[in-house]
């Protein structure tokens, strides 16, 4: 995700010409003061809201002292107000929990500020800038390393178990040997596939390896499909398509000593493979301009690779439960896929960290996650909630819960952004350009390098 | 009144020496309360323009990231090492590439647009003149997004209004935007379509102010019109010419907004600007490295519109 959503400078409006120019000789100058300028707006209501909430948590608190003095379940020091942070549908539907969590912890009061996808990385580098910064935050999986780096973040305490969450997801919390923050929710990449065009063209089983995945986009596209699959032919987040496949060949974005292994023999046959779909023009040769779920609707795409909100997105246009399933990653030496989500930190500026961490404790509950998973469907981070019917009897959620077991993240480094870049870059010059497999990695590797890890 | 005065003045100046001194007091006050009205614009514009361009431009010569924002004191000069960079980078030369084919075609294209639309306007469609005008004028003034919207639709591969069209007459149409030798000149159309009007309403108010004498003068010479455009109408549009180039290559320089919405620099870095380079830079958190591409851009522009003022400038 490219957020760069300084808007106000990043993307100037066409209306004064002569604006536009200055802001382009500024634009680097963003940082030191113009990013503390363009981002005025955000840090002063990001700088209100724990004043507020402090506020209002003093009076709260006091209000609350009869019945915290009749002896409330609450550790004692554990009290006060915290600002939580979350974007998207979580940040508008957080409230439900954390009203909740105020029900059962009295002297806590939570705020929840929602902020939009789109402005949340600026707003955080905005807030821990500025030091004026809400007590926890949702953090995307990919910019872990970046705050991290930046010192923005508190080290994770003791308190919570690595083991209690899929590995793959822990290690997107871990910069550098310390983890500095707790998985919320994740999702994994899946196989979608028509299984009446597959039956069809004679494929009668889900696809098990990677000869079974070309020979089901072969066969659905005997059936009549105009393309057997749909993968992604670079551009941005194209890498979490093609990462999958680089893992299952069994590579390794870094090696132990933190340095980038992309020339392998692995991304060499990773890259082969996901060329050889284009190359025998079993997936479109550009992005298309029907999406896919409509092309897949109307059978024009006999599978593609995705997410589990694909399927609220898939049903709404309008496919016959009947004809699709879908199926975890095809096998090479493994059958790893990618793992995403977003995580709950706490910032090392936070003066109420106890209680931002009392919090983070609670939605790592089982029963919180899976009543989180009931109000947003975002899936449950700790593993022990997909035990629960609502989770297990759902074969399509036990699909993915079954795949969240061998899925790997990128590594937390806080030139991850870049690197992500250059990697989407060089697979479109494999599958859309004349570069070789080969050149494809030699020139990753290089690319990649030169950028660092930023560690 | 007429008392009051007389009666203060001599009150006031007892002495002629004293005089110059009252009046540089004066002048010094004058000062203060010019400077006290201003003051608010001065303190504004050093802090908001002139500072962050001072700072931009010291940061240029820094390995200045987005980590290290907490202690931006603590970074380390580097010299002209981001200029280097920024001239070894490959995808920095494919974007200045594009920039380049950008301005060197899509100006002349929305200048000449802009002028036939507006000698049409004054000359030919006389009744209806305000409904072209603003129909020419409309694009420039709407929203980008907006644009963006109709123009993928118009330009989609397998759903695009202008492929369905091709497949009417039989041709298949190719990928406008997502075929690397299509993206880019969709993109100057599209660029041009949308800031014809611009050049159109100045143009327009040149044309009106040549005087119709001199044009009925030449018709009794016995001029075509051709020759009446070549000879009257575009020497005296001279210095509007002038101002149109500059101002729409000074826009077109900082290619931004239409590869922004519409193809996000692709296929292949077919479409990536300049400006969208330095963009994707400042969002991998290279501050340094993205003031150096800002400022290579700023000197481009500026050596851009000298050069047209030094060869466009009115011969007198």
């Amino acid at each position: 995700m490219a957020h760069t959503e300084c808007s106000s400078v990043a993307v100037p409006r066409r209306g004064s010409h002569r604006r536009r120019s200055i802001r382009a000789i500024a634009l680097g100058a963003s940082l030191a003061l113009s990013v503390a300028a363009c981002g005025r707006g955000d840090d002063d209501d990001g700088a209100a809201d724990p004043d507020v909430s402090a506020g209002t948590d003093v009076s709260g608190g006091t209000d609350a002292s009869g019945p915290e003095a009749s002896g409330s379940e609450a550790d004692g020091a554990v009290e006060g107000g915290i600002s939580v942070w979350a974007m998207g549908t979580e940040g508008e539907q957080l409230g439900v929990l954390a009203d909740d969590f105020m029900a059962e912890f009295p002297d806590i009061s939570v705020d929840v500020t929602a902020v939009p996808w789109d402005a949340a990385h600026d707003r955080i580098v905005n807030a821990i800038a500025g030091g004026e910064v809400p007590d926890a935050s949702l953090i995307g999986t990919t910019w872990m390393g970046e705050f991290a780096k930046l010192g923005g973040l508190e080290p994770t305490p003791d308190s919570f178990d690595p083991e209690q969450f899929f590995e793959g997801a822990w290690e997107t919390s871990v910069v550098d040997g310390v983890s500095y923050a707790v998985p919320w929710y994740v999702e994994t990449r899946l196989v979608y596939y028509r299984t009446d065009l597959a039956e069809e063209g004679g494929f009668n089983q889900a696809p098990a390896d990677w000869d079974e995945l070309k020979q089901l986009a072969q066969a659905q596209m005997e059936a009549g499909a105009k393309y057997g699959i749909s993968l992604q032919p670079g551009g941005t987040g194209s890498w979490q398509t093609f990462m999958p496949f680089f893992w299952q060949a069994g590579g390794e974005i870094l090696d132990d000593a933190g340095n980038f292994t992309l020339d392998s023999e692995a991304c060499v046959e990773a890259l082969s493979y996901y060329d050889s779909f284009f190359e025998d023009g079993l997936t479109p040769p550009a992005v298309s301009d029907v999406p896919v779920e409509a092309a897949f609707t109307n059978g024009d795409v006999g599978s593609f690779i995705s997410g589990p909100w694909m399927r609220g997105v898939v049903t709404d246009a309008g496919a016959d439960p009947e004809t699709w399933t879908v199926a975890g990653q095809p096998k090479n030496q493994t059958a790893t896929s990618f793992v995403g989500g977003a995580n709950l930190a706490v910032f090392d500026q936070s003066d109420n960290k106890p209680a931002a961490w009392a919090f983070i404790e609670y939605l790592s509950r089982p029963d919180v996650q899976v009543k989180w998973f009931e109000t947003v469907s975002d899936l449950p981070a700790v593993k022990s909630a997909w035990e629960d019917p609502v989770l297990a009897d759902d074969e399509f959620v036990a699909t993915f819960g079954a795949q969240l077991e061998d899925a790997k993240a990128q590594p937390s480094i806080p030139t991850w952004e870049a690197v992500a870049s250059a990697v989407d870059g060089q697979i479109e010059q494999v599958t859309v350009g004349d570069a070789s497999p080969e050149d494809g990695c030699a020139a990753m590797q290089q690319e990649v390098e030169s950028i660092g890890t930023g560690l | 009144m007429t008392a009051e005065l007389s009666g203060s003045a001599p009150a006031v100046t007892p002495l002629v020496p004293l005089v110059p001194q009252r009046n540089r007091r004066r002048a010094w006050k004058q000062a203060l309360i010019g400077w006290s009205f201003a003051f608010p614009f001065v303190a504004l514009f050093i802090v908001f323009l002139a500072g962050p361009i001072l700072v931009s431009f010291i940061t240029s010569f820094t390995d200045l990231r987005s980590t290290d924002i907490r202690s931006p004191f603590g970074v380390n000069f580097v010299g002209f090492d981001n200029y280097v960079d920024v001239f070894t980078d490959p995808t920095f030369r494919k974007a200045a590439v594009n920039t380049a084919v950008f301005v060197l075609f899509g100006v002349p294209l929305t200048m000449v647009l802009g002028l036939l639309a507006a000698v049409a306007l004054n000359q030919g469609v006389v009744k209806i003149r305000k409904v072209f005008r603003l129909g020419f004028f409309l694009p420039y003034v709407t929203s980008i997004v907006a644009i963006a919207v109709v123009w993928r639709l118009l330009l989609g591969t397998d759903a695009g209004l202008v492929n369905g069209l091709l497949d009417l007459v039989g041709i298949e149409g190719p990928g406008w935007l997502t075929d690397t030798t299509y993206s880019l000149p969709s993109l100057i159309v599209m660029a041009a379509w949308r800031n014809l009007g611009f050049s159109m309403i100045v143009f327009l108010a040149g044309l009106q102010a040549i005087p119709t004498d001199m044009y009925e003068a030449a018709s009794v010479d016995g001029a075509t019109s051709w020759q009446a455009f070549r000879r009257i109408t575009v020497p005296l549009l001279r210095p509007t010419l002038l101002f149109v180039s500059v101002i729409t290559s000074i826009g077109y320089l900082q290619f931004f907004e239409e590869p922004f919405v519409m193809t996000q620099g692709g296929p292949l870095d077919s479409t990536l600007s300049v400006s969208f380079h330095a963009f994707n830079q400042f969002s991998f958190g290279n501050y340094g490295y993205t003031a150096a591409v800002s400022y290579v851009l700023f000197l481009a522009i500026a050596i851009f519109a000298f050069a047209q003022f030094k060869l466009l400038r009115p011969k007198t």
